[in-house]
């Protein structure tokens, strides 16, 4: 089998390009370029590639979108996962930002739009995962706040914890999510919302955190990672309290983003 | 006495972060995947940071796609060179394949002809990977599942030529040695006994998946018994060379793993003393 020169099936690139598309769609000219075992044919063969493929991008998706399968069970997601295979080839070095299109994927193509809920919580669950990997960044606290002289506050503007991510979801999804397990997957029912709420989803340390945001909060926190000073920040709650209302209201939300770990910076 | 150089790891896998951190020192050293850190922050890094401060490591990559005809990916290559800087690690390997063309990553370890043409091609992108990285790159042979009509080599052939021209050293996968030997009916001693011995610088133990007519390479398994008399032989041809295992599915509590790795020291142990009586 040593140095034996056989037909060649033309030059490596044209090797590697007829590879790669065997392994994408469904012909079968590569199969000319390998050959069989004496104990198992060539399509056998191939056929480890080709289902590996797709199984390992399959798990890629388990592992990052639980409460989606949760909600869709092992067979629709399957049926999910090789649909946005076959239009989605991985780009990135890691399998671990194979999913990023998942939630535009379900919320752009039939039937799979027929769920909003189904997309929702892909985009829940990737905010999730890009909340664990983003840059460590320590949180302030809210002592150093009331450290700052009074007139600080006239030009003072803060910076969000770059893990932070804001969703607005017409869905119950983070609830629903935080049931993924107790149920068998196909069953995790995700209830419409009485209205849509704006989550927060950050991680001040390790665990990620996320919760819902009262309407004037979620337009207080928009107008703090915008860059706007804090008079600009009670501006942005006055339609909810009216003026006379509005600096307190804004000062205590603040401090519950603090307190929360939302937030990783200050200048004035 | 083992130490890093000679000893045995294990692969870091985030279900046993916690444990390798409060019980240091049952394992010499720890291979972590570097796709697996090239991320900004959060748990992984935390956790290969504090580990880091009580082992030697090693990086194994899996997307070099070093043997591919897509011009080599200087983002990749210079992230892989931020993560070595972070963990000063022993070497850094990834796999004698490539994962894709036209921009696409299979994340598969797909075979290359083994060609003069693909030598050439090869062993260009390793002087460049290593003047890039500022040090030697360790290749390691995959398990395949098809040969090419278009090869002119063996690919114990191609491996010992590669290392030559592209002076780059070599993670020599005993399983893997053991897949492609059942798969493409070969005498894995004949692969094994073509490396040169100087360019040896790590071995890997997995399992895998036995389909009858072939074998699959799925690291999801106990070691087989035929892959430990191989490696014993791995052991008399390349002695001192460090060993480790690697799982990557089904993975199961660390002291299994410990306990499977003091098989192989138990094995290369008596092999070193038969070899000096």
């Amino acid at each position: 089998m040593t140095a034996q020169v056989r037909g060649n099936a033309g030059s490596l690139g044209d090797l590697q390009r007829a590879f790669q598309d065997y392994l994408l769609t469904e012909g079968d000219a590569f199969q000319a370029a390998v050959r069989d075992s004496r104990k198992a044919d060539r399509a056998t063969l191939l056929g480890v590639y080709r289902d590996g493929y797709a199984l390992r991008l399959i798990e890629a998706l388990t592992t990052d979108y639980p409460g989606l399968m949760a909600m869709a069970g092992p067979a629709d997601f399957d049926h999910l996962a090789r649909a946005y295979i076959a239009r989605h080839p991985s780009r990135h070095p890691s399998i671990r930002w194979y999913g990023k299109d998942l939630a535009d994927f379900i919320a752009g193509t039939p039937p799979y739009s027929g769920s909003p809920a189904a997309a929702e919580m892909a985009r829940f669950e990737w905010a999730l995962g890009e909340a664990f990997d983003a840059p460590d960044v320590a949180p302030i606290t809210a002592e150093v706040l009331m450290a700052l002289a009074p007139e600080a506050w006239e030009t003072l503007c803060f910076t969000s914890l770059p893990s932070l991510r804001r969703l607005r979801l017409a869905f119950e999804v983070p609830q629903a999510w935080q049931r993924r397990a107790e149920v068998e997957p196909g069953n995790l029912e995700v209830e419409r919302a009485a209205e849509p709420f704006t989550w927060a989803i950050w991680r001040p340390e390790l665990i990620s955190n996320f919760r819902s945001l009262d309407a004037d909060e979620a337009a207080m926190l928009d107008a703090l990672v915008e860059g706007r000073p804090f008079p600009e920040l009670c501006e942005a709650v006055t339609p909810f309290t009216g003026e006379d209302e509005a600096p307190a209201r804004a000062a205590g939300l603040l401090r519950a983003m603090v307190e929360g770990g939302m937030i990783a910076g200050f200048a004035h | 006495m083992s130490t890093a150089e000679t000893g045995f790891g294990l692969g870091l896998r985030p279900e046993h972060y916690e444990e390798i951190a409060a019980s240091p020192g049952r394992v010499d050293w720890f291979e972590a995947l570097s796709e697996n850190y090239m991320v900004p922050g959060g748990g992984p890094l935390h956790w290969l940071d504090r580990i880091r401060r009580d082992y030697p490591m090693a990086l194994h990559g899996v997307s070099l796609s070093i043997g591919s005809i897509d011009p080599l990916d200087r983002r990749y290559l210079d992230e892989l060179k931020a993560l070595a800087d972070r963990v000063q690690p022993m070497w850094v390997s990834d796999h004698l394949c490539f994962t894709g063309v036209r921009g696409i990553n299979m994340h598969d370890l797909l075979p290359l002809p083994y060609t003069e043409e693909a030598l050439g091609h090869v062993a260009e992108r390793v002087r460049a990977v290593q003047d890039h990285l500022g040090r030697r790159l360790v290749l390691e042979n995959v398990s395949s599942y098809v040969t090419y009509a278009a090869s002119e080599l063996t690919e114990w052939e191609f491996i010992a030529e590669l290392a030559r021209r592209a002076d780059c050293d070599i993670l020599l996968d005993v399983n893997n040695v053991h897949v492609s030997a059942f798969n493409h009916e070969f005498d894995a001693r004949t692969f094994l006994r073509a490396m040169p011995r100087e360019r040896v610088r790590q071995f890997h133990l997995a399992g895998h998946t036995h389909k009858g007519s072939h074998i699959i390479d799925t690291h999801d398994h106990p070691i087989v018994a035929d892959v430990w008399t191989l490696y014993e032989e791995a052991v008399r041809l390349f002695p001192g060379v460090p060993t480790m295992i690697e799982r990557d599915a089904d993975i199961p509590p660390y002291a299994d793993l410990v306990a499977e790795l003091d098989i192989a020291r138990r094995l290369a142990g008596s092999t070193r003393r038969a070899a000096a009586e």
